[in-house]
């Protein structure tokens, strides 16, 4: 049995799915944005544009300790590789780079890393401010926010709390 | 209302495979805390316009609580419910060893 502030890992390292200049990943791990803007730099580039997504320590005024994420694996890596294929196509970039952290995520750490490279800085901010909107409202991840008193699933899309985080029966 | 939060939580598993003759439904966020359970092993085939039914009748109030609010995977690919409804005997039928996953609203990033 796990704790809340030990979420059991379903897989270790880096669970990845990739195409020709595009790489989506999930990981338990710290993310490490260095690795990231790697994975997309190129000769061919002039501009790198990484997003880091960071926890906050508040939801509407309310103290949030620190946020846990989990996930459907498969389909949010086929989610992911499908937006990343799109947006790479899209704005002609050279290549595009996402990784998503799961489990237990401290307040001021990273929990999303999009590293984008294209040929010039216009596509790269533009694509990565769209990419990160669609990851948001489709990729099949979900957050816990943990407040001093328990924890309730959040919902992008209508930014409402979801249903308190139950104990687990099984 | 608020669970403490020393309450458990857990991730989901990776699917365990399912007995014969049933399939692997698996419940994430919202749909695993109305349940309690990652996932449960349903008797197969089961058409998937009956597929919310049956969970109303083990699970009291998940329709209107829950699946209202939900989409839904079978083998990785969405399906909806109503749309295999409206299909009637031609509707899509889960066979066993399927893996059919209810999907809350998401929360990425």
């Amino acid at each position: 049995m796990a704790s809340a502030d030990r979420p059991q890992r379903v897989f270790e390292g880096e669970q990845s799915l990739s195409d020709t200049n595009v790489f989506v990943s999930l990981t338990y791990d710290e993310l490490d944005a260095s690795k990231a803007m790697a994975r997309v730099k190129s000769p061919k580039a002039g501009a790198v544009v990484l997003f880091a997504g960071c926890t906050r320590d508040s939801f509407n005024s309310k103290t949030v300790t620190h946020l846990a994420y989990s996930t459907y694996a498969p389909l949010a890596l086929r989610t992911l590789l499908a937006i990343a294929k799109d947006i790479h196509r899209q704005y002609e970039l050279v290549a595009i780079a996402i990784t998503h952290r799961l489990g237990r995520v401290d307040i001021g750490e990273e929990s999303i890393l999009i590293a984008i490279s294209a040929p010039h800085r216009k596509a790269g901010w533009t694509a990565g401010e769209e990419c990160l909107e669609r990851v948001k409202d489709r990729v099949e991840i979900w957050k816990e926010e943990w407040f001093e008193d328990g924890g309730i699933w959040r919902s992008n899309r209508d930014g409402a709390a979801g249903v308190p985080v139950a104990e687990e029966r099984s | 209302m608020y669970y403490p939060s020393s309450a458990v939580t857990q991730e989901v598993m990776s699917a365990p495979k399912a007995p014969p003759g049933r399939f692997t439904l698996l419940y994430f966020a919202a749909a695993s805390s109305f349940t309690r359970r990652q996932h449960d092993f349903l008797v197969a085939p089961l058409p998937l316009a009956q597929l919310y039914d049956e969970l109303e009748k083990s699970y009291a109030g998940i329709k209107e609580q829950v699946l209202s609010s939900c989409a839904l995977t079978l083998n990785l690919d969405y399906v909806d419910p109503e749309e295999e409804a409206s299909k009637g005997e031609k509707g899509a039928v889960i066979q066993p060893g399927d893996e059919v996953a209810i999907i809350p609203p998401v929360s990425a990033g």
